[in-house]
């Protein structure tokens, strides 16, 4: 019996095929097939610091559900404070991994956030949902947009099957300036480990 | 010659199905029971494969039971006048171990479920052998090499998506070193400056003190 290769083209992550300025195919982004099943290759720009309680969020990292159940605090760089940034968060890793049939569900939307603040001073659009996943072990993406200027948004009708690349493309929201994701498991999950 | 009709074998039947990769020694095997031609064994294989093993011949019992991962073609041979039931078996127990002998098989791609899956009907055969599922049953073996397939499949994922997993968090760890490195050593670079401004400093103040105190 051969060891045999992924039979499956799509098995390996996307390659980004911009300048050398954007993601290289060794970022945990790119390894962790958020960008493919989330987002474009994209260059970040701009600082994006996510912290729940005294943790914070570094890509991959494992969080619970207990850890992640109030809004974390998000500071974004940049300069300008005329420049405004929306923040995504999505999983799309629903209802689960193997079968992400409700891909994305988004937990969190807030708009007009002022650069080199963060998303208290923005607009929350959709209230942050914390993640309580039941099967499996989910992505939980944040997202940074560049807005061309203060505009409205419009809620979205319900948060599944939530679609960050059309979101994007219906606000003029360009490529995302920045990203960071973390694992979440239920509280009892064995952390994809057995035995 | 052989070599080459096993090899065209190989080809035609990976375009037919998926199960060929044990055709070549099947095919070998059978030669050396009866004296048939590459033609017919080529012509059978071609009805076979269009008209669902419909055409069955003594010849070709280890060829088809072999192409199908199905157990249907066995039920069929079961169904035959008796004198041909004996024959299954020792042709499934040796084209096994003919199977295991031989180098793998080429084509990596699509084939390579079939080793896997063809010693485990080989198991089932050699069960069924003994003729005790001969009706009901057909299609819960059609399911459960179905379920069994989809099963690997989604293991092979849940795999992948692990140690995707894994790798993205040991580059964020790496990179976060590299980072901490860097500011490290940075810190420390300002840090001696500002200890050496300091001692300097430190230098005049103590003329200053001195200069300062008076007897009284």
């Amino acid at each position: 019996f051969t060891r045999t290769k992924n039979k499956k083209l799509n098995q390996k992550p996307p390659v980004c095929f911009r300048s050398k300025m954007s993601l290289s195919n060794r970022d945990p982004l790119v390894v962790g097939r958020v960008v493919g099943d989330v987002l474009e290759c994209f260059t970040r720009s701009i600082d994006l610091r996510v912290t729940y309680g005294q943790r914070e969020v570094t890509n991959g990292l494992d969080l619970r559900p207990s850890q992640v159940l109030n809004k974390p605090r998000v500071e974004i760089g940049g300069e300008d404070l005329r420049n405004f940034y929306t923040l995504v968060m999505v999983d799309p890793d629903v209802p689960s991994p193997s079968n992400p049939h409700l891909r994305e569900y988004l937990h969190w939307l807030v708009t007009d956030i002022p650069a080199t603040t963060g998303t208290n001073f923005g607009n929350e659009i959709v209230s942050y949902e914390s993640p309580r996943p039941n099967s499996g072990i989910h992505r939980i993406v944040l997202v940074l947009f560049r807005q061309l200027g203060r505009q409205t948004v419009y809620e979205p009708g319900w948060r599944q099957q939530f679609n960050t690349r059309e979101f994007a493309s219906l606000y003029n929201l360009g490529l995302p300036v920045a990203a960071v994701f973390y694992n979440c498991q239920r509280e009892s999950g064995c952390g994809g480990r057995r035995s | 010659m052989l070599s080459s009709a096993k090899h065209k074998i190989n080809h035609s039947a990976f375009s037919v199905s998926s199960s060929s990769s044990s055709l070549p020694h099947s095919y070998s095997q059978a030669k050396n029971m009866t004296q048939v031609t590459m033609e017919e064994v080529w012509k059978d294989i071609n009805l076979a494969s269009l008209h669902q093993h419909r055409q069955l011949n003594i010849d070709h019992e280890p060829v088809l039971s072999n192409q199908n991962p199905n157990n249907s073609i066995f039920k069929d041979f079961l169904k035959k006048p008796l004198n041909q039931e004996p024959q299954p078996l020792p042709p499934s127990s040796s084209s096994s171990t003919l199977h295991r002998s031989l180098p793998p098989p080429p084509p990596e791609t699509v084939l390579s479920l079939n080793p896997h899956s063809i010693n485990t009907h080989f198991d089932e055969s050699a069960r069924f052998g003994c003729f005790g599922m001969k009706r009901g049953g057909q299609e819960s073996d059609e399911s459960r090499g179905d379920r069994r397939h989809k099963r690997m499949i989604k293991n092979r994922e849940s795999a992948a998506r692990s140690r995707a997993r894994k790798q993205a968090y040991t580059n964020e760890l790496e990179l976060a070193i590299s980072h901490l490195q860097k500011e490290n050593a940075r810190l420390k670079r300002q840090e001696e400056q500002l200890k050496m401004a300091e001692a300097t400093q430190h230098q005049t103040k103590r003329k200053l003190q001195r200069s300062w105190t008076t007897p009284f």
